[in-house]
């Protein structure tokens, strides 16, 4: 093989390592955590923390967002509806459901994921070149137990919670607009009959899906940080991009078997 | 006694170790010099599993530790104690739960217990009257204290200081290099110690290993580097501004 085919290899070969390398690493914190988490190996005080910490940071956010959400959509489909049936009853139903299926916990992983996947990271991180997760381990402290587990718990759970939450907020906005620009009666469009049993748990099994991920995603970003506080900045966009992509897939998988299955 | 066997390590296509190969004998005084950059601090993690080399052997005291799990390296971690560069302290801790928490971790001592043998490492380092602060509220040069006196907790056979009297003045670095004689001369410790510090390598050290692009440039007596001919060498430990290793 001549040079220029060797350099061919590399460049094509350099990435794909690269790119397996990473999938690895964060395969195998997933594991890592999953088992220190199956050995009930768990600081509860610090997930009751993080939990705080999650949720304090994640509230006003939310309720912003989805209100102006609900209230949009509701606007919009209304609209819609006018011109064709001057037929509201559905809305209300059908929003709902989709709020609960998909958009809720969808939105709110989203959120999760920029504003407590960059946090967690750039922390994680800082320790890390500081060379704090060093120290850590020297006193025989996985940084796995001690720094991801009780995030991913935490996070789990904040997801969960703040999507019940993000559905509340998106319903009571969208019937606020729906019975003011619209005229509709509230108790029409508050009715969960196109809402089953399999919507709710489609929405849940997403919240905590995307509640792993984003601690697990954003985590190793931050403890495979090196390079100073420059690698820092690098690891936080890296983990706000992974793990809002993240969210989108595993959105994605989830909805698909969610119709296969049901 | 630690031997490094012909160890290689990179980072992507950042080749930092690239066959370095050091003996420390028990009881000795090992210096590890080289420019910012050259692999000084990744080299000494990997005594201690922090990390792992691409390939050759670590053996400490006999014992080939080089693909040991991280469990495994539980015991290590006891009888070789590092002082880490940053001097890094758990910032959420005062200083004297920071020495403590090697005895409770480790040793899973009480914790009035581990306070009493605590404040004694602190004393050791001049810190005791300031066991109840927290580290961000004192300097930098007082935190590389505190970090050396949490290294000496456990009382380990090996130590190794990471650039240990950088952003001290001099008088403390002065106690600093004092202690590490002390160590080696009381109670045949086994140091390793990575420095710039012209003064503190030629008053303390028994053997000085210099890094140079990957490899060991020279392993020898103070002696050795004063008079060596090398220019690298002549550069480094003449502290010039001009010569081989400018860029
Ligand atoms: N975890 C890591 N991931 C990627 N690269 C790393 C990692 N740790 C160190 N490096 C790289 O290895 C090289 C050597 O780093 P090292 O910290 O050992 O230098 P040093 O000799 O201790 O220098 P200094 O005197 O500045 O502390 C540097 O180029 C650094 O960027
Ligand atoms: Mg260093």
């Amino acid at each position: 093989m001549n040079a220029s085919t060797t350099n061919f290899f590399e460049a094509i070969g350099a990435p794909v390592v690269d790119i397996a390398r990473a999938w690895g690493s964060m395969f195998g914190c997933g594991l890592r955590t999953l088992r220190a988490i199956a050995m009930a190996r768990i600081a509860w005080r610090e997930v009751i923390h993080q939990s705080y910490l999650i949720g304090n940071r994640s509230v006003p956010f939310i309720t912003v967002t989805l209100g102006f959400l609900g209230m949009i959509s509701v606007y919009q489909v209304a609209m819609q509806i006018k011109q064709i049936i001057p037929d509201f009853t559905m809305l209300g139903p059908a929003f709902i459901q989709i709020m609960i299926r998909e958009f809720a916990p969808t939105i709110t992983g989203l959120m999760i994921a920029t504003r407590v996947g960059s946090g967690i990271a750039a922390e994680i991180g800082s320790m890390t070149v500081t060379e704090q997760v060093d120290a850590l381990r020297m006193c025989n402290a996985d940084p796995i137990v001690y720094l991801i587990v009780p995030r991913a718990i935490a996070c789990m759970v904040m997801v969960l919670m703040l999507s019940i939450y993000a559905v509340l907020v998106s319903t009571i906005s969208g019937m606020l607009m729906a019975n003011g620009a619209f005229d509709i009666n509230m108790r029409t469009f508050l009715s969960l009959q196109l809402t089953n049993g399999d919507d709710i748990v489609i929405g849940a099994v997403k919240a905590l899906a995307y509640g792993f991920s984003i601690p697990i995603i954003a985590g190793n970003a931050g403890l495979t940080t090196s390079g100073g506080s420059e690698g820092v900045g690098w690891a936080t966009t890296r983990a706000v991009v992974s793990t809002s992509f993240a969210v989108v897939v595993l959105d994605f998988l989830i909805s698909a078997a969610g119709y296969i299955f049901t | 006694m630690i031997e490094f066997i012909d160890i290689h390590k990179r980072f992507g296509s950042n080749v930092v170790l690239d066959g370095v190969s050091i003996t420390v004998d028990t009881g000795q005084v090992l210096y590890i010099i080289g420019a910012s950059g050259a692999g000084k601090s990744v080299l000494v993690k990997h005594l201690i599993g922090l990390l792992r080399p691409d390939s050759g052997r670590i053996i400490l005291d006999g014992e080939d530790i080089t693909w040991l799990d991280e469990e495994g390296f539980y015991p290590i971690r006891r009888k070789c104690a590092m002082v880490f560069q940053n001097s890094t302290l758990f910032d959420s801790m005062t200083l004297l739960e920071n020495v403590m928490l090697p005895l409770r971790k480790h040793h899973k001592m009480g914790r009035k217990e581990a306070a009493k043998a605590a404040r004694a490492k602190l004393e050791l380092v001049n810190m005791d009257r300031d066991a109840d602060q927290y580290p961000a509220a004192i300097g930098d040069g007082l935190r590389k204290r505190v970090a050396i006196a949490r290294a000496l907790t456990l009382d380990p056979q090996f130590v190794i200081f990471d650039e240990p009297t950088t952003g001290l003045d001099p008088m403390a670095a002065a106690t600093v290099d004092d202690l590490i004689r002390s160590l080696r001369s009381d109670a045949g410790v086994t140091c390793v110690v990575v420095s710039h510090d012209l003064r503190s390598i030629f008053t303390v050290a028994d053997r000085i290993a210099m890094i140079y692009k990957g490899k060991i440039r020279l392993d020898g007596t103070p002696e050795q580097f004063r008079n060596s001919d090398d220019g690298v060498i002549h550069q480094f430990v003449n502290g010039l501004p001009e010569g081989p290793m400018s860029v």
